[in-house]
């Protein structure tokens, strides 16, 4: 059975064929042993699964669990804002530059901090262009290697646009 | 004056109450929904802590849009999508930096799915619920975030391929697989699992 | 004392004091030498292109600590390159597979490959004396891609 069949049977199941493919797809359990018993299969693990989440519980009680939730509700609702003073330029002058000041400390913290580094996205980071698609890494200290896997269909279009279409 | 006691109001009444402000009807609606949402969450993430920090994040979210719940759906599917969000930006976030398992990049290369031998023995048939759960419990635990994902989306909250694939920014080839994936690794180590217990 | 100028000395001095950081941000000297591969995993003992040899034995030992499952690697093509601070190379490894290193400083090197031109991924990796990084995926036909970056240098 390949692939696709088997994820045909699982669409099956899911109610996710068209009614023309539905029919094909129960006929064939019918007279396919192993199709019948991959699909016996997936249902199976669809049963066991079913009412899973009902037997979770939050491990807190109902008073300290909604302490937290009020604290940050009450936190982010708008305070009353003061009256705005008259206006004086020298004052206004000298409130921007105790702020200015921080701001050129924190950029000379920062240029101290990344001398030497030039450009570049942060370390250990992948982007990925294709779209439907996922890196997943691996690190082995012992032997000083890095894996890098991109998680696409290896039978669809974007494999074809990779360098494994040159292979023979 | 005595609080009003929300014990018996029913939901839509409760949101209604919220909206003006009342935040005991709010608290109200969080003591229903809470293990639910907590579950979903968790279900999700597989840590306790993260799991109770992003249902209360999703709490305040919930409180902050109430005036965007237009009562489409009721409002614990609508709380739940507001978690489900956020959890899938957490993964995202942790996903960004994360070194991944040995298993997690064979869940992803060579295709191990396709060749698995079909199970005939149902391996949950005879458990009792609670045993039961503790098996799906630690066989959930060894999916990878990705595939435990597609299965949550598909079994708990029963959405559609498309609607997963939408929701997790990937094609619905991909979802399928993933979902096949999980359900058939699922079985394997539930299969495990029973023959452990059954040595003991 | 007029209390009201030291806010503004003080920042006047820490603009000055900024500016000659800027200026005095040197890179770090040194090169980098590496070799890019690409290579082919499959379960087939033998590659039906003669010109493939198997991968040498080191690269052998790493991809078998990979989590990989094929049994056999072989080597597509191999190209060497040095870089110096900020450089930038790009490599062809086959018509259509090409990589683009640049060199960061601090043992950092940016890699980013390309299929028929278009990108494919970018990873920013830390890369020392003896390190390898490989970025890879499924291929058809149970088989997988891999573009390895070495550094010997």
């Amino acid at each position: 059975m390949n692939y696709e069949a088997q994820l045909k049977l699982q669409s099956f199941l899911d109610g996710e064929l068209p009614e023309n493919d539905a029919r094909e797809v129960a006929a064939w359990i019918a007279r396919d042993k192993q199709a019948a018993g991959l699909l016996a299969e997936l249902r199976h693990t669809r049963e066991a699964v079913t009412g899973y989440e009902e037997g979770i519980r939050l491990p807190e009680s109902r008073e300290f669990y909604w302490s937290k939730i009020q604290r940050e509700i009450d936190r982010a609702r708008p305070a009353t804002a003061p009256a705005a003073p008259a206006f004086s330029l020298w004052a206004y002058l000298r409130r921007l530059a105790v702020p200015a000041t921080a701001l050129a400390l924190i950029a000379i913290a920062g240029l101290v901090a990344n001398r030497g580094v030039h450009g570049g996205g942060a370390v250990g980071v992948t982007e990925i262009s294709v779209s439907d698609t996922e890196a997943l890494t691996y690190r082995d200290f012992s032997a000083d290697t890095t894996l890098v896997w991109l998680s696409y269909p290896a039978d669809n279009e974007v494999a074809q646009n990779t360098p494994s279409d040159t292979l023979p | 004056m005595a609080d009003k006691d929300y014990s018996s109001t029913d939901d839509q009444a409760l949101v209604g109450a919220a909206r003006q402000g009342d935040t005991r009807a709010f608290e109200e609606l969080v003591a229903r929904h809470r293990d639910k949402i907590y579950a979903r969450a968790f279900s999700m993430l597989r840590n306790e802590q993260e799991a109770i920090d992003l249902s209360q994040e999703a709490w305040v979210k919930g409180w902050q849009r109430l005036n965007q719940f237009q009562g489409e759906s009721s409002f614990g599917t609508w709380m739940t999508r507001i978690v489900i969000n956020l959890c899938l930006d957490e993964l995202r976030r942790q996903k960004r930096q994360r070194t991944d398992s040995m298993e997690a990049i064979e869940e992803e290369s060579g295709g191990v799915e396709r060749q698995m031998p079909i199970l005939e023995v149902n391996p949950t048939a005879g458990l009792e619920r609670t045993e039961l759960r503790q098996r799906i419990d630690r066989a959930m635990s060894q999916l990878s975030h990705e595939h435990r994902t597609v299965l949550v989306l598909h079994e708990f909250e029963e959405m559609e391929y498309k609607q997963i694939a939408k929701t997790m920014e990937c094609s619905i080839g991909t979802v399928m697989s993933r979902l096949f994936y999980a359900r058939r690794k699922l079985a394997a180590l539930l299969t495990d699992l029973k023959k452990e217990s059954s040595k003991q | 004392m007029n209390y009201r100028v030291i806010p503004v000395g003080l920042l006047a001095g820490l603009f000055f004091l900024s500016a000659w950081l800027v200026s005095a941000q040197s890179a770090s000297a040194g090169d980098v030498k590496l070799e890019a591969y690409l290579i082919w995993g499959t379960d087939d003992a033998k590659s039906p292109d003669p010109k493939h040899k198997p991968v040498d034995a080191e690269l052998q030992e790493k991809l078998k600590n990979l989590p990989l499952k094929w049994k056999h690697y072989f080597e597509v093509n191999r190209k060497s390159l040095k870089l110096i601070d900020s450089d930038t190379k790009k490599v062809t490894l086959s018509d259509k597979c090409e990589v683009e290193i640049k060199y960061t400083g601090k043992s950092t090197v940016e890699v980013s490959l390309f299929g028929k031109g278009e990108p494919v991924v970018k990873r920013t990796q830390s890369l020392s004396k003896g390190e390898t990084l490989f970025l890879g995926g499924n291929a058809p036909n149970s088989t997988a891609w891999l573009v390895v970056i070495k550094r010997v240098e």
